[in-house]
């Protein structure tokens, strides 16, 4: 895979692309508390780089569905900064014309095929996808990408189900951050999720260093190159971290839920926090890329009265 | 398809029947999808042979799994089919809420225009036989309810030859169509299919004087039924409304009937309170309350689960006696109003066809 020119290597374009969604969402942080941004945010903040990872083995033409977590992935598959960030603001200009907000992000044109705050409820829409892919003999592959607590949901199992019974070319992307809101894995899982992938005749893998967006882009890579080829369906599970709240910009500490010291072995190895080398080469030129996003933002319009009731039906 | 004329005679299964065949040959992106579409009976013969002739990629048996084969379907019609979804019964759908109030409802506007998810999804309600509290269910309301979805039930092989067509190639999203089981076996006699316009709408089906009946899937056809018999045996002129589209109806069709009629009364499948019913009286009432020289008269399932028992199955359902002399009740200001009313007590001993289990 050939990197960008603008980069040395391949991994300081991946350490690009996250920083880039890092610093997104803690513009996002900075600007919550001014009611600028009047949607519940559910920041990807220590979950980038699985996004980064994915995305950029796969071709405009493949597509994603998403959950309410997907900041990360919006950006990582090329949606335009400016309309997501007039999104957040409510803007018409908005990649969904300000109906949308962080939870129901969207860009067909990259593929982005929608995010949904119902949890699970895209993954079958992946499958439908991959259906229509097959019978329409496109070359497409479709992923669902969803968080450990969707597996949790009786249509994930459909879907799994369905996409082995039909063989069909789509990738269950399962980011692991060990938390379904406030309840930890141990409390709701009686079964291990890529064994239970397995059951359905699926092959499943994991990445343990989902820090790491060239680890996730490598073994992702594996995985696309195995559904194009078999044309049937792969999971993966990623390993993450939710360095933030479920929903919001507060964190899990002062609740007691969550002790800091697993956080901070996981951001111990955190190239966004350890490589600050990086982290000052880049940062002026994304910095830039958000301010302008946050003009284009403030300075466009409201939906006037005439978009409530369009397109309904 | 050809306008069938009016010596035609065509069965509610056979138009069914007829427009699965023409969507499927019309657009090879055209998928039928649900349990049992496959099956030597094939959801009670409407999909019956189409195995054959399209294959089981294009006429696809299904894991029993509502809510997942609902986001498929969603899915595929986001990326280029045009899928037709069946429930048997229209009790299953509730397994499919989520998807279809949470996500196809939605899909359009949530995210701005940018995406369609055009789809049409059969269900058949059930009754008679003992079909009870879970295969009798009659839920036009629930969804007609959200914005985003519309809602037809077809009370005529003629609104399916209208309806359907139309739906599959021109309707850019989710229609939800009530199908009555009872019906499938009924032979109609055919009229020129009204063309020209949406068929996503009302239509007056019987001119009349005195009462505006406003109806719903069977329950035209037993308005039709009680019409004919007070033109019989009174002077009572019915005027008769198929609701149709439930979610959105012809609110001027309905008004100007009430205008000339100034008496109302609703015939619906399911329960009163909050539904067809309901939702008709509103429009009566925020609209023009003063066409009304009467009070509004329902008719509905009386509001329990359905029994099983004929006995108590008998008095759940509104039968043509009820709802003739309903309307007579109505048009004479009296419940004596000494017209003569059918003897008749079981819609399912009229439809003797209709003979269970299913």
């Amino acid at each position: 895979m050939k990197t960008y020119a603008r980069f040395p290597d391949l991994f300081e374009e991946l350490f690009y692309q996250a920083l880039r969604i890092r610093l997104f969402e803690e513009r996002i942080i900075a600007l919550y508390p001014s009611d600028k941004i009047q949607s519940p945010v559910h920041l990807s903040i220590g979950q980038e780089a699985a996004a980064v990872g994915a995305c950029r083995q796969l071709e405009p033409a493949d597509l994603l569905f998403c959950s309410y977590r997907s900041h990360a992935y919006y950006l990582a598959k090329g949606g335009p900064m400016p309309a997501m960030m007039a999104e957040l603001y409510g803007k018409v200009t908005g990649c969904g014309q300000g109906k949308a907000g962080s939870m129901h992000l969207a860009a067909p044109e990259v593929g982005l095929m929608g995010c949904s705050a119902v949890v699970a409820s895209t993954i079958p829409h992946a499958v439908g996808a991959a259906l229509a892919a097959k019978l329409q003999k496109q070359s497409r592959i479709i992923v669902a990408v969803f968080g450990d607590g969707a597996t949790d949901e009786g249509v994930y199992h459909e879907s799994l189900n369905f996409a082995a019974l039909h063989k069909l070319p789509v990738i269950f992307l399962c980011e692991n951050n060990g938390w379904a809101a406030y309840s930890p894995v141990a409390a709701r899982h009686a079964y291990q999720l890529r064994k239970q992938a397995q059951v359905y005749g699926i092959p499943a893998s994991a990445v343990e260093e989902g820090f790491c967006p060239l680890k996730v882009y490598k073994a992702f890579g594996r995985v696309v190159d195995q559904v194009r080829k078999t044309s049937s369906p792969c999971f993966i599970e990623v390993k993450t971290s939710r360095y933030r709240e479920h929903v919001g910009i507060g964190d899990d500490f002062s609740s007691g839920i969550r002790q800091r010291a697993e956080l901070e072995a996981w951001q111990a190895k955190d190239p966004l926090i350890q490589r600050q080398d990086l982290v000052a080469k880049y940062t002026p030129d994304i910095a830039a890329e958000i301010d302008a996003a946050v003009r284009y933002a403030e300075e466009s319009p409201w939906p006037g009265p005439e978009e409530l009731l369009k397109d309904v039906i | 398809m050809t306008s069938p004329t009016n010596s035609d005679v065509l069965t509610y299964r056979e138009a069914v029947h007829q427009t699965m065949r023409a969507a499927l040959r019309d657009n090879p992106r055209t998928i039928i999808i649900g349990q049992g579409v496959d099956d030597h009976k094939g959801i009670f013969g409407s999909t019956a042979g189409l195995l054959k002739e399209f294959g089981g990629e294009r006429v696809m048996d299904t894991p029993l799994a509502e809510e997942g084969v609902t986001g498929i379907a969603l899915g595929a019609a986001l990326n280029g089919l045009y899928p037709i979804q069946t429930h048997i019964r229209a009790d299953f759908i509730l397994l499919a809420m989520n998807q279809l109030i949470n996500l196809a409802a939605k899909y359009k506007y949530m995210f701005g225009g940018r995406f369609q998810v055009p789809m049409l999804i059969r269900v058949v309600i059930g009754r008679s036989w003992g079909q009870g509290a879970q295969h009798s269910q009659s839920f036009q309301s629930l969804f007609a309810h959200v914005p985003g979805l519309v809602v037809i039930m077809p009370s005529s092989p003629q609104t399916i030859l209208e309806s359907y067509p139309y739906v599959i190639r021109q309707h850019p999203g989710p229609v939800i169509a009530f199908e009555h089981r009872l019906m499938y076996d009924l032979k109609f006699h055919m009229s020129e299919l009204r063309v020209g316009h949406s068929p996503l709408t009302s239509f007056r089906i019987r001119a009349g004087k005195h009462v505006t009946i406003v109806a719903t899937s069977i329950m035209v056809m037993e308005a039709v039924r009680a019409a004919e018999h007070l033109a019989r045996h009174s002077d009572i002129d019915c005027e008769i409304i198929d609701l149709h589209c439930v979610s959105h109806p012809d609110q001027e069709l309905i008004l100007a009937s009430l205008a000339k009629t100034g008496k109302l009364l609703v015939a619906d499948t399911s329960w009163k309170a909050y539904g067809v019913c309901a939702e008709v009286c509103r429009l009566v009432a925020e609209r023009a309350p003063g066409l009304l020289q009467a009070p509004v008269v329902t008719l509905g399932m009386q509001p329990a689960p359905c029994p099983t028992a004929k006995s108590l199955e008998d008095l759940f359902y509104p039968n043509l006696r009820d709802l003739t002399d309903a309307l007579a009740a109505l048009v004479k200001g009296r419940r004596d109003h000494g017209i003569r009313l059918p003897d008749e007590k079981s819609m399912a001993d009229v439809y003797k066809k209709f003979k269970g289990p299913f």
